[in-house]
Formats: C-alpha cells, structure tokens, sequence
C-alpha cells in the first residue's frame, strides 16, 4: 500500500494514499467531530463539523473530504477551527426542538456531545422550531423530524451500504426532510440500521421508546443467536432485562453491521411459552416436576429401554441454536452414557449437503466461509440463493464487491434483494440451477475454457465429461427457460473473468437447492482450477457449524435424521430431543408426528413449550443463549463466546449442564462439570478440523425433480426465507413478529388471474400430503406456474406439504391452489 | 460586436437553412478536418474562459478531460440558467440553436465524446421545442449522428429538461441530476473532467461557452484573442435588467466597461433618474455603488472593485430602489434555492432571511446589522458549493456598501 506522510496537530502520521484528513486521523487515534461521515460510506461533507485548518490552504477544509498529501501539515483544534465549529451547531440548534429531556438518545447524542463541547451560544434569534408530526407509524423504526440534522447518513446506508433505498430526502433548503417516498408510511426491510447511523434522536427503535436512559443501561457483546454470519449485538440490560440491540464500530466481524434480527430479535427469550420448571406427562398431561424427579424418570425409563431394546433404539436430535458446550455434552451422553450413535439434526437436510459436497468434491471435512471471500472476486455468482436473507451481514459483502466493480450474476427465480443489487439477473425456472451449472460447464468444455492441465488431473474428469452431454444450451435453456445466448455468454464471462466465486446457501428449509446443485458448483470450481474455497456455501444458524463440528452426526453405524424420524418401520423406541422442533421446522409433518407418537419415552429439552414438547413424555427446561456461558461457531469457522448476560428464567438450567446431572442420575460420570473443562475437550476436538490433505474429485451431477407437477397439482411450490426471520425461533420475537408475523403465500398477477385469486385473500394450498390455508399475495417478483411460502411461522404448518430430501434431487412440492 | 449573436439577424435564424446561409457549420467542417487535439490547443490557447460565471479556463478542462483514458467520455452543456438577472444563453438557445449544436459537435470531436447532453432550465419550455426540432433537422443534414458530414465523427445530442432546481446548474449536481438523482452537488475531487456524468470524464461548459467555439476555431486563437482583453478574451454577452432605458442582451467585447453599458448601449437610467447601484454578474455577485462605473466588466477587474463578473448579468438600480427589500429578495431566493446538503447553507441563509424579514417589516433590532455580518462570515468559504458562499457574500455586499440604509437610517437614502 502507497502511505503518506503528514502531520496532525504536530504529531506525524502515516495513512494509505487516497485517504481523507477525517480517515488518516481517526486511524491515528485523533478525532475530529463529525457528524455525516460514516467508514461504510463515500464521504459526504454535508455538516461542516469536521472542518480543520490545512498549512497554505486560505480557509478551512473539510476533514472528511479532502484527501490528504505528502507533507500536509493539518491543525484540528484550533480558535480558527472552534469558532466555525461552534458556528455550524448554533446553525443546527437553530430550529432543533432541544426536547432532551425526553429525547430516547440523550447521552449519546453526538450533537448534544459537540454542544457541550463547544460550549453553549446565547440563543441569538428565536427561530420557530420544527414542528413536524413524530413518525410511530411503522414497525421497529421511530422517526422524529423535528431533530433531524439532515447528515443523510440514513439515506445513504440504506441505499449505498444496505441496498435497499426506502428513505431519502425530499423537499429543500431547511424544509428538507428525511422521509419515504411521498411521506407514506416507511414500509422497508426494517434492518434498522439507520438507526445505529443517525448521531441524534430523529431516528430510533421504536421497541425501545422511554425505556431507559442510556446512563443506567449495562451493554454486553454478545453473539447474535440466529443465523451463521455469527454478528456481534450490542446488548442493553436494563434491571436484568435486555431492552436494545444494536451494532458497534469496531465490534465484531460484522464491524457495526446489524440486520433486523440482530438488532430486535433477542427478546424471543421473553415469549410467553418459556419453559420455568421441568414437566413430566402424568396421566395425560405435561405436570410441574422437580428437577430430581424429571431426571429420576429419564434415568430409569431410558434405561429400561436400553435394557429392553438395546441402546440403538434410542436416538438423539441436536440443535443448529445450542452452545457448541451443549452440543458436545449431548453426543457424549448420547455416546457414552447411553451407548447409540443415532445422533442427528436439522442439518441433515440443510448444512449436511454442503458438507457432504465437500467432502465428496475436494475431500475436505471441514470448509467454514471465508468473511471477504467476495470482495476478492471479480465475478461473484450466486445460485438460487438470497444471500442477503439467509445471511444478511455477509450479504452485505456482496453488495459492497458489486458498488466496488465487482460482477455479481444472480441466478434466481425470483426478484430477491440480492437479485435487486445485482449486476445480472439470471432469472430461471425453480430449482434448475443445477441445470444451469452443467450447462455452463458444458459451454465450457467445448470451447475449451477450462484449465485443461488442472482438470484433466483430477479423478473422474471423463465422468464429468460425459454426463454433461446432454447439456447442450438448447437442452438447458428448455430446462430453465434462460436464453442459449445468455448460458454461452455467462459461461464464457465466467470463466474469463480475473478471479471467481460461486456461492449458494444450504438451509434445512429450502427446496429448490439439493447435494447435486452443490457438487454441480464444486464441479466448476475444479473445472477452471480455481480453488475449493471459491465455492462458498456457508452453515446455516448460528451454531450450526458448531454443532457439526462437536459431532452431533452418527460417527459409525448411527442412523441419520431421515432414518429416525421418517423410516416406516419405526425402529426407535426412544428420542431425545433438544432444543429442536421437528413438528414445527421438518418437512412433512404427518410422518413426524406419527414417528414421534410412536415413542416409548420422548424427552424434549428446550427453551419453549414448544408444538414438540407437548408431545413429549419428559420436558426439561434449558437456558437460552443470553442466559449460559458457551461458544458458538460461525459460518466462517470462528469460536466465539456466549456469555450469560441475563438471569435464567425460572429453574431452566444450561443444556450442558443437564447432561452432566441425567448422567450422574444414570450413574454415569461424564467426567466434565463445567464450561471450563468441556471447552478444553471440544478445543482438543476441533483442533484437528480442516488439517487434513485435499483430494480432488469430480462427482457428475444430474438435474432431477423428486416429484414432479401433474395435471392435480400443476404449480410448484417454493418453501423461501425472508430476511426479517430465521428457522421458526425468530417467530417468538414480538419485536420481529410486528414486522412480519404471518405466512403467507406469493404468485405471480398471471396465475391470480388464472386461479381466480384476489390480493389478500385465503387461498387453498393443495399437495399430495395434505392442504393447508395461506393468505395470498400477487407479487410481481414471482415467476408463473410457482408459489412462494415463507417457512417461519408455526401455525402455518407449510411442512404439511413439505417432505425431506437428503440427496441430489430437488424437493419441489408440486401443488395446486384453490380460492379458500 | 457581432459574433455570438450574429444569426439572430437573419431571417429564420432558428432554422437550419438561414443558419447555413449565414455562415452556419462550416467551423464544424473544418474542424473535422483538423486533429483533435489541434482544436484543444488552440482552444486553450485563445485562453477562453468559461461563461457560466466561474471563468475557467476552457481549454485547461478540455486539456484534462482529453488526457483521461477512461472510457466513454461525455459532453454535457449547461443550460440552466437560473440565476435572476441572467438571461444571456436564453437568445441563442431560442433564437440561435445551431450555433450551440455546431459549439457542442467540435468540443465533442475534440475531447473524444460520443454523446452530449444539454441540461436546459425547466423554464425555457420554449427553447426546449426549438433544441429539439434543431436538433432533430441537424441528425437529417448529417450534422450529428453516426458519421458525422461523412467524416466518421460520432456524437448523439438529447436535451434533459430541469426540473427547476437553481442547484442543477452547479455541474455536479447537474450530473447527480442528469443521472436520475437528487441534485445535490458532489464532492470535488473527484472532478467532472475524470469521473463526471457515470463516473466518466465529462466536460460541462455553458451555453455561451460553446458559442464562442466555432468562431474561435474559424478565425483561430490568435484573431480570437484581439476581442476583449488578455486576461479575459473575447466577445461576452451582457443582459441588463432593472432601471435602464433599453434593457435587453447586448454582445460586447470582454472588459467593456460599466458606464459604456448603461449609458451607451442601454440608453441610460430610466426617467432621468440617478444610478444608485449595480448588480454586474446574476445576483450570486456583490452590489456595487454608483461610483464604479468605471470598472471594466471582465474576471479581473470586477473583483477589484470588490465582485466578479460572474455570467454578465446586470441589475441596475435607480435612486428609488429599496436595497434593503432588494436584499431580503434575493436572500430569500438563496434561500428557497439551497439544497439543503450543507449546515451553513441550509441553516444560515434561511436565518439571514428571516432577519432581513424582520428588518423590512420595521420589526428590526439594532444589532441586526452586526448579526447579518457575522451570520455571513459563518457561512462564507464554510459552504459545500458556491450557493451558500454567494449568499454570504452578497449579503455582505449589501451591508458594506450601504450601511446606513441597510441599518434603516431615515435619510440616508438621498
Ligand atoms: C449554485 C450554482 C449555480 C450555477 N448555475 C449555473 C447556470 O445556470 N449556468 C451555468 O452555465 N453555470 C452555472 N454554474 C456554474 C457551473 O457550476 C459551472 O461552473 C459551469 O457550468 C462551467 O461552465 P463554463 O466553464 O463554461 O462556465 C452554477 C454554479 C453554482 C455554484
Ligand atoms: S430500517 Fe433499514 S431498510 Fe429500513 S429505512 Fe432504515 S436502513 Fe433502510
Ligand atoms: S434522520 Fe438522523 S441519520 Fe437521517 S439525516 Fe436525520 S439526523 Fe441524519
Ligand atoms: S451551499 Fe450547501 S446547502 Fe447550499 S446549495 Fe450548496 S451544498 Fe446545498
Ligand atoms: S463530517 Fe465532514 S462535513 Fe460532515
């Protein structure tokens, strides 16, 4: 990198060439007040705080927008420079309501911080003050406009950083305002992070509206506890309760960056249905129990069943949302204390496959994503995945890699944001992104754009060759409905392009994706020679690498998830259930259901009452993440500590810890009684991930739907994520839920008309497993003859129609929709 | 003088054929022949300045923009005229349009631009029709297009019609604006000449500006350069409103001088009456008192006497004129104009009009004066864009040359 050297305030400093003044002393540790200058953005230079004085330079300059140069000798704090200062917040005062006293930002207001640093002006002139109507109207985001300074620093994260653009200024001079269009309500992704941005109160959570004062607030780091990118969330307790999450500079991985559900979705530890006591079923009903008592009963019937069945009839299912502690903990009792390698989770049909890619495509056992793996391609290409829903933060990365020239292809179905910010839309039929992927390796091959030394080196490249025949961009266009033109053009500017990236996401839910669109996307990346790590698929919750790596999977013989829950001869006799919920989150309920009612003994260990724990025999009240020490891993491979931040709610008790105690009932020593002790063991246990050699392969990969649309059912149903939820835990966040709190069911204008569907109606969702009720919403964003259904929400019961898939198929749920 | 203005006279000056007729696009013709970088040479030779008020060497910014390598560059005229008290482009884009077209064509052939824009005011709805139609007869006789008169020059010209923002004339916010977005002015560096409309080198000139160039490039800098005066070269268009007998735009060589406008060429002050005072350059130049009619109207000498020449658009005031009225005007035009990107602008202007305010309405503070001066110093050369500066400094031109009546004194008038 080119430095320059100049000097700030007579101390010499370096900073990269092309940096401004504001830059180069910040990186310094030299502040210079500024109130529209923000590290994601381009420099702005609209508030006129930040002005310094600059050695030959007549005037003064503004710090955050002038670059520096070789030798410039900078003053930031002298008379010169406070006067102007002063000058510009008695100019922001001016209107400014000074309704501090009931202002949600008092404290750490920055103009309210400058005013009192630079000392108060004797009101000058009595302007009248602003006086517009406070803006409570949509959820999450409070908007007051009166103490608004006009930084533009909201407009601009939410367009240039966020991607979106639902607010901007309109009118101008003085009457300029911050607003959405035509001042309607703001109706946007609610990430808030305007919030974070905005210096002063005109814009803040509206969950924590006259909660607290920020001076009797304790703020925690803590790990976001939804999805993979593994965020920091600046916690607010107040009185042992969390009241406000937000992002911090120079905090996390996620350096500030938040989404909606790291900033307000931790308060699903507050939802009514928290567990506060053991039950156990007696005589038909879930009864408070002791804690001795409940793993009295565990103890004894479990071990009746081992004594009856053997230990391979009893099964575990781990969870993508406990510590990396509990996860261990659970596999070891399981292993250990019980005697079964019957351990599995939801990643069987989500992480699983990628990992299952992986290992089978480059012989890795572990490859967590890399956090700027996009911004170091020139041509980003992302398969069927919304990337800036399934993991916001990192998505973000996109985004940036595209404002910075980057080439982002997006190949999709639908127009999700990340479609919205791409540079190319590659918009296909559902689920044929596997088709997509052979058809451009077969563009490749014939016209010799592939690394041929590389290729033809590893094992299986004649396989590939030829299980691409049929491939040709005829065949594939018919498939996905992209033009022949546009499969040679992308394949060619693929693989020319400097530097590449393929990257998909893996979550349990999504049915257009399987293991073959995966290993079809490992396929390329061995075809041109690019490394394994340009395929980025990363894990998808907050701990689900974690509980990966801490061995919840059968090691030898075990059975996998779909063997225990959907197999017909119902071979189980015991299930152990923690922090899970099948009869919510897995596909085709009726099987689960059936499966789970079989059960001699269920026990649920969980943080909710859950649709799963009422089944169960035994309930055991855990601690959720705010409430235990631990460690989750990331999708990128990072071990990151959980902290109890909060009081346990009622006698709940940490999941590794009720393994230590069940074990001790079933007079077995696990050997470990703390986070301490099990920390060191999984340490040992993770040390020796990802060390092992690479061994290339090809693995052909076909397109094939499991089940295919008929005449009955003629539509295709897609199960998707929405950005402001994760799995069905964020449902139980009030705050999330008042953002979107209902299923619902997208299709195209075309096919409402078709099916005589009116906007906002009920409509009848039809599959072979069964019918459920949606409301319906004609979106321009969905292509014809498919419907779009959020997965979220429980009592929506979509994976009625659902059903699991391990392989290489594609699970498409064909349906059929009726007016309700 | 007859040069930027010189059509007008004929019959049908609008049209293509009258034009042709009276000399029309043989400039272009001969430039086509000529390298492009002989026309930036001579161009920045002549040493023309930029006429849309802030005097910028024209051939320095052609000179940059030719040298960037990037790719495509783009051409883009300022038409925008906003400004009260300027009305000097408004001819030859209404009666003259050709002149512009053939301008633009050369600048493009110089620079390397395949396409031009030219930004024209929201409120020229005439001009737009007539931009239009001249542009539309100048692609059919192969004057724009493709193959430009068969010599495989390529340059596409559109008219983007304001949308009545005083702001869009300043060139960056003309871009943001030309593409799509609010017109607020961007960050300098980077300048429109390496990363303008698209981040692409841009050249803006004004309306005027382009005027001079087929002449220029006609008769060549050295014939050019013996109009007007060394520092500022060339012929300049002057339109003078207010009390004079014959207002109107007037074509004059550079560093005619004040009295010889007023008196000379518009027929001196209206009913007899005495100058009091002269806006010279659009009301973003300081007022100048009676007394320096003697001052050259050029980019050297105006500032002399303490404003600038600014687009050449006069306001001559007669010893009736309430300057304290003329003032709050024009600071409420400031005002009502800012962006609103910038505090001192945004915040400043609007209270220096609210004081003015108070001042006409008779409910004025003795301070007021001082506070209006000291209002001005916090918001002059702290301002993103020159709207908030010329603000603060008219206002202070106001107070500096006529105190006594700004200050309301009764009789200081006379
Ligand atoms: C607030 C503001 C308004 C302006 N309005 C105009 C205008 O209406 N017409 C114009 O030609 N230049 C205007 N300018 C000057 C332009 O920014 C720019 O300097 C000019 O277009 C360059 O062309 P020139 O070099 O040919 O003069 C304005 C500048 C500012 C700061
Ligand atoms: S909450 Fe997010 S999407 Fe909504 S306006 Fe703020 S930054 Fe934009
Ligand atoms: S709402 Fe806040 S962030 Fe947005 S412009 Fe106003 S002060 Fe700045
Ligand atoms: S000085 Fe500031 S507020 Fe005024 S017009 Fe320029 S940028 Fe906008
Ligand atoms: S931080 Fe520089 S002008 Fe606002």
């Amino acid at each position: 990198m080119n430095l320059v050297e100049l000097t700030i305030n007579g101390k010499t400093v370096k900073a990269a060439k092309g940096a401004t003044i504001l830059q180069a002393a910040l990186k310094n540790g030299i502040y210079i007040p500024n109130l529209c200058y923000d590290r994601r953005l381009s420099p702005y230079g609209g508030c006129r705080m930040c002005v310094v004085e600059v050695e030959g330079q007549k005037g003064l300059s503004a710090a955050c927008s002038t670059q520096i140069r070789e030798g410039m000798v900078v003053f930031t704090e002298t008379p010169v420079v406070a006067k102007s200062r002063k000058a510009v917040l008695e100019l922001l005062l001016l209107h400014h309501p000074l309704d501090c006293p009931v202002c949600d930002k008092a404290g750490e207001c920055k103009l309210q911080d400058m005013a009192y640093k630079y000392g108060s002006t004797s009101n000058r002139f009595s302007a009248s003050r602003k006086d517009e109507p406070e803006r409570l109207d949509s959820p999450v985001v409070e908007r007051n406009p009166n103490r608004c300074i006009l930084c533009g620093l909201c407009v601009r994260i939410c367009q240039d950083h966020q991607g979106v653009g639902a607010i901007n200024f309109i009118g101008r001079g003085f009457k300029t305002k911050i607003s959405p269009a035509f001042e309607e309500t703001l109706d946007c992704e609610f990430c808030g992070q305007c919030i974070d941005v905005c210096p002063v109160g005109a814009l803040g959570s509206k969950t924590y509206r006259f909660m607290s004062r920020v001076w009797y607030m304790n703020e925690e780091e803590m790990i976001c506890p939804y999805c993979g990118c593994g965020c920091t969330t600046n916690l607010s307790v107040r009185q042992g309760k969390i009241i406000r999450g937000r992002g911090k500079e120079g905090v996390g991985i996620n350096d500030g960056d938040l989404c909606g559900k790291g900033r307000y979705g931790f308060d699903y530890i507050y939802a009514e249905n928290r567990l506060k006591t053991p039950m156990i079923r007696k005589e038909g009903n879930l009864v408070r129990a002791s804690w001795d008592e409940a793993l009295k009963y565990v103890a004894e019937r479990m071990g009746s069943i081992i004594e009856k069945h053997g230990p391979a009839s009893v099964g575990a299912i781990g969870s993508q949302r406990c510590s990396i502690e509990d996860n261990f903990m659970l596999q070891k009792f399981m292993r250990e204390a019980v005697g079964t390698d019957n351990i599995d989770s939801a990643a069987r049909f989500g992480y699983a496959k990628a990992h299952k890619a992986m290992e089978k495509s480059f012989g890795s056992d572990f490859m967590p994503i890399g956090w700027e793996a996009p911004l170091n391609a020139k041509f980003l290409l992302v398969i069927e995945s919304d990337i800036t829903s399934a993991m916001p933060v990192w998505g973000l990365n996109f985004i940036l890699a595209r404002n910075n020239g980057a080439h982002l292809a997006v190949a999709d179905s639908k127009e999700t944001k990340l479609v919205r910010n791409s540079s190319q839309w590659i918009r296909l039929v559902p689920g044929t992104g596997v088709a997509l992927l052979n058809g451009m390796m077969k563009v490749i091959i014939d016209e010799g754009l592939y690394d041929k030394e590389k290729a033809q080196g590893i094992q299986n490249f004649s396989a590939l060759e030829s299980s691409l025949k049929d491939y040709t961009p005829a065949a594939v266009s018919a498939i996905t409905g992209v033009s022949e033109d546009e499969i040679r053009n992308l394949a060619r500017e693929y693989s020319s392009a400097k530097s590449r990236l393929v990257a998909m996401t893996s979550g349990a839910s999504e049915n257009i994706k399987s293991l073959n669109t995966m290993l079809a996307g490992a396929n390329l990346v061995m075809l041109l020679g690019d490394s394994p790590d340009t395929l980025q698929i990363p894990a998808e919750f907050s701990n689900t690498l974690g509980m990966w790596s801490a061995g919840v999977r059968p090691a030898e013989q075990g059975k996998e998830m779909q063997e225990m829950l959907y197999a017909k001869d119902a071979s189980l006799k015991a299930l152990y259930i923690m922090g899970e919920n099948p009869i919510v989150t897995f596909h085709d309920v009726a099987a689960v259901e059936n499966t789970l009612k079989g059960m001699e003994l269920l026990v649920v260990q969980d943080i909710f009452l859950t649709d799963t724990a009422k089944m169960a025999d035994v309930v055991l009240p855990a601690c959720s993440w705010a409430e235990k020490d631990g460690t989750f891993m990331s999708a990128a491979g990072a071990v990151q500590k959980i902290r109890k931040i909060v009081k346990e709610t009622g006698e709940a008790i940490p999941d590794w810890e009720i393994f230590v105690r069940l074990s001790k009932a079933m007079g077995k020593d696990l050997g470990l009684n703390s986070v301490a002790e099990i920390s060191a063991q999984v340490s040992e246990k993770l040390s020796t991930l990802g060390k092992n050699d690479l061994k290339l392969s090809f693995n052909p990969a076909a397109y094939e739907l499991i089940e295919n649309s008929s005449s009955e059912f003629p539509m295709l149903l897609v199960t998707a994520n929405i950005l402001q939820h994760s799995g069905a835990l964020s449902s139980l966040s009030r705050n999330l839920d008042s953002v979107v709190s209902d299923a619902y069911l997208e299709l195209s204008p075309a096919d409402a008309e078709k099916y005589k569907i009116i906007n906002e109606s009920y409509v009848k969702v039809i599959s072979k497993r069964g019918e459920i009720l949606l409301k319906a919403i004609i979106s321009n964003e969905v292509p014809e003859k498919t419907v779009f259904v959020p997965i979220h929400f429980a009592h929506a019961k979509v994976n009625t129609l659902t059903y699991p898939a391990v392989n290489g198929g594609i699970p498409l749920v064909p349906v059929r929709i009726e007016p309700a | 003088m007859n040069i930027l203005l010189k059509h007008i006279e004929y019959p049908e000056s609008t049209e293509l054929k009258g034009y042709c007729e009276s000399g029309g696009y043989k400039a272009l013709s001969k430039a086509l022949d000529m390298k492009p970088s002989d026309i930036v040479d001579e161009v920045r030779r002549s040493g023309l300045r930029g006429r849309g008020g802030a005097g910028f060497p024209a051939g320095m910014k052609w000179t940059i923009a030719s040298m960037d390598p990037k790719k495509p560059k783009y051409l883009i005229c300022n038409a925008d005229e906003g400004e009260p008290g300027t009305f000097k482009d408004k001819p030859i884009l209404e009666k003259n349009p050709h002149l512009l077209i053939e301008g633009m064509a050369i600048s493009a052939y110089a620079i390397g631009a395949e396409y031009g824009y030219i930004y024209l005011r929201g409120e020229y709805p005439e001009a737009k029709e007539i931009l239009e139609k001249a542009i539309i007869d100048s692609y059919a006789a192969g004057y724009l297009g493709d193959n430009i008169l068969g010599k495989g020059f390529k340059f596409h010209l559109f008219v983007y019609f304001g949308a009545g923002a005083y702001i869009c004339g300043e060139e960056t916010a003309m871009i943001e604006s030309l593409q799509g977005k609010r017109g607020q002015p961007r960050i300098k560096p980077p300048f429109p000449v390496n990363e303008g409309f698209l981040a692409k080198p841009t050249v803006i000139n004004n309306v005027e500006t382009f005027a001079n160039i087929p002449y220029l490039v006609e008769v060549g800098a050295y014939a050019y350069m013996k109009i007007g005066t060394p520092e500022s070269p060339g012929p300049k268009l002057f339109s003078v409103s207010g009390s004079v007998n014959k207002p109107g735009v007037y074509e004059l060589p550079m560093g005619t001088t004040l009295r010889e406008i007023i008196y000379e060429h518009c027929g001196g002050i209206k009913d007899g009456k005495k100058l009091k005072a002269v806006i010279p350059g659009g009301v973003s130049t300081p007022i100048m008192t009676a007394d320096t009619l003697d001052c050259p109207m050029d980019f050297v000498n105006l500032p002399k006497y303490g404003s600038m020449l600014g687009s050449g658009g006069l306001i001559v005031f007669d010893e009736t004129a309430d300057l304290r009225k003329v003032c709050l005007r024009i600071t409420e035009f400031f005002e009502h104009e800012s962006c609103g990107k910038c505090t001192p602008c945004r915040e400043g202007v609007g209270w220096l009009s609210s004081i003015l305010k108070r001042m006409c309405s008779g409910e004025g503070k003795p301070e007021d004066v001082e506070l209006l001066l000291e209002i001005s110093k916090n918001i002059l050369g702290k301002c993103f864009c020159a709207l908030g500066d010329g603000a603060a400094i008219v206002v202070q031109g106001f107070v500096n040359n006529f105190r006594p009546e700004m200050e309301g004194r009764a009789g200081a008038q006379a």
